[in-house]
């Protein structure tokens, strides 16, 4: 898996990405939103970039507890019955350091990658990030896959 | 017993006034007066003292309210200040235990705070009670300390001898989390350096030097050593910088014929070792003990101790205390594992892993396994976990002291 870079994330554009604002968790200050960004459809065998947005909106600076020198991030991916076809995190080891992360008024923090779907049918798509405390989840977002 | 203030005290005297008014024996062939008792506080021991003669003490025998006196014949007076209090636990006046007492209130009042304002400048007291349901004065001291230090006190300052109960306890402490500063430091603690928090892995003695172990990764810069200073538990606390960064071999590039795999730099432990500053207390062997494994609790409730040091073989069930998901537990899956870590070009050669609780802020952690009592086999620290943390990745305490040097470790 490659990391999405500059050049992916301006095609990304032509994907007509849509926002999904996720459901406040327990641990979330109200000020904290978590969005997932993808196309709502895609091709097979194409790489379909998925962007995790963290956005302070409020007025006052807000620390976060995440996990890793890199912010650790997964991304799950489940057909409609609800098997999961994909796991950014699946068979990954990952440092247990937390950081702490401070997000000015309106500073958003964006992380992605690609994933590449291999059939088509219609998927879910949701984004998650570790804290020290309950994960920050997106609300979950469709795709279709056409042949 | 807590001592309340004077406006309690007053507005306490009047409701027992009240309650003696309405328990003179009268009755009335009206309604019955409203339960304006059934919440009642439990009355001032002090205006007891001074309404019922020779009252030496109140409390609840199974939920019957007990006093002593030292004149028995006195129990009218006892019923008549207490009814209210009784009928609002459900027990007439009549059914209130009268016991016999052999000191009156006020003298084991003085005596106490007699006794109190002086014994804590002995070692080992850990406190002085008016015990009102032994109709005594309570002294605790901590195991081991002397009593008779303590009956000497008590002599001088004119308390009777057999009004005097001198008990062994175990000392009372601030209960404090993992991510909370302790002293000493014990593993298992939240550190801090930069922006980011860690756990402590062990403490150890190296070449004479008194120092930490935590994970290489838990450094300024992994592999080699930048001087990373670290506090316990938060930088912005005083008095919280504990120690500098003074071992973290570094990584090493793989090469044809070594156990390195090719473009990759390796290790086989994830650990560096931090020397203690002047003056900050610790324990030797010590790792943090919460109320139990696998319960998400991070109150610290005692301590375990290294007696001993191993490896752990596919089946064991093993241990962590950390900062993030407190003490956890789960058996090892796997042993000399090379594992390649998200993210970078690091193999960590030979680790173990275990299915257990894990979450950020856990690097670093003690991992050992159960010996008996608070006894542990010391086999590692933490490192790493899964994404859905739920199994834990350690390097074994050999690979710790091949990189970084014999240690003493309890």
């Amino acid at each position: 898996m490659k990391r999405w870079g500059g050049a992916a994330l301006c095609g990304a554009a032509l994907l007509i990405p849509r926002t999904v604002i996720a459901t406040p968790s327990p641990q979330r200050p109200d000020s904290l939103t978590f969005t997932l960004v993808a196309p709502d459809s895609a091709r097979a065998g194409h790489p379909i970039p998925i962007v995790l947005r963290l956005t302070n909106t409020g007025d006052r600076p807000l620390d976060l507890y995440l996990t890793g020198r890199t912010i650790t991030f997964d991304i799950v991916v489940t057909r409609v019955d609800g098997e999961i076809v994909w796991r950014r995190l699946a068979h990954v080891t990952s440092q247990q350091i937390l950081q702490v992360k401070t997000l000015a008024p309106g500073e958003m923090l964006e992380v992605k990658d690609r994933w590449t779907a291999t059939a088509p049918g219609d998927y879910t798509l949701m984004g998650v990030i570790p804290t020290d405390r309950e994960p920050l989840r997106t609300a979950p977002a469709r795709l279709r896959v056409a042949p | 017993m807590s001592r309340p203030s004077t406006a309690i005290r007053v507005a306490a005297a009047a409701a027992l006034v009240a309650v003696a008014a309405c328990s003179d024996g009268t009755r009335s062939t009206g309604p019955e007066p409203a339960p304006v008792l059934r919440t009642v506080q439990a009355p001032d021991l002090g205006v007891l003292a001074r309404t019922v003669p020779g009252f030496g003490g109140l409390f609840l025998d199974h939920g019957v309210p007990t006093v002593y006196l030292t004149d028995v014949t006195k129990r009218g007076a006892a019923e008549r200040a207490l009814g209210g209090f009784a009928q609002s636990r459900g027990v007439a006046p009549a059914e209130i235990r009268v016991l016999q007492g052999k000191y009156a209130y006020g003298d084991l009042d003085r005596w106490t705070q007699a006794v109190s304002y002086e014994a804590f400048e002995q070692g080992g007291v850990v406190f002085v009670d008016l015990d009102e349901a032994a109709n005594r004065v309570l002294v605790a001291v901590e195991r081991g300390a002397s009593h008779a230090n303590i009956r000497s006190l008590a002599a001088r300052l004119g308390v009777p001898a057999e009004a005097l109960v001198v008990r062994e306890t175990d000392p009372i402490v601030y209960a404090s989390t993992l991510q909370e500063q302790v002293r000493p430091v014990v593993a298992g603690l939240q550190i801090h350096f930069g922006n980011f928090l860690c756990s402590i892995g062990f403490n150890a003695v190296s070449g004479g030097q008194n120092s930490f172990v935590t994970a290489s990764h838990c450094t300024n810069v992994q592999g080699g050593v930048e001087g990373t200073q670290y506090f316990q538990s938060l930088s912005s606390q005083p008095n919280s910088f504990i120690g500098t960064e003074v071992a973290d071999p570094a990584y090493v590039r793989g090469r044809k014929g070594s156990a390195c795999p090719k473009s990759r730099r390796c290790r086989f432990s994830d650990a560096s070792r931090a020397a203690y500053a002047a003056g900050v207390p610790f324990t030797l062997g010590g790792i943090a003990e919460t109320s139990g494994p696998n319960n998400g609790s991070l109150t610290i409730t005692g301590t375990f101790s290294v007696t001993s040091e191993g490896n752990a073989v596919v089946g064991d069930v093993v241990n962590k205390v950390g900062r993030t998901t407190g003490w956890t537990q789960g058996v090892v899956t796997n042993t000399c594992v090379n594992t390649g870590v998200s993210g970078s070009n690091i193999v960590q050669l030979c680790q173990t892993f275990v299915d257990a609780g894990v979450g950020g802020g856990d690097s670093g952690s003690d991992v050992f396994g159960l010996t008996g009592g608070s006894s542990v086999r010391l086999l590692g620290i933490l490192w790493g976990g899964n994404g859905a943390g739920t199994q834990f990745v350690y390097s074994p305490i050999t690979n710790i002291e091949q990189e970084l040097g014999p240690l003493t470790t309890f």
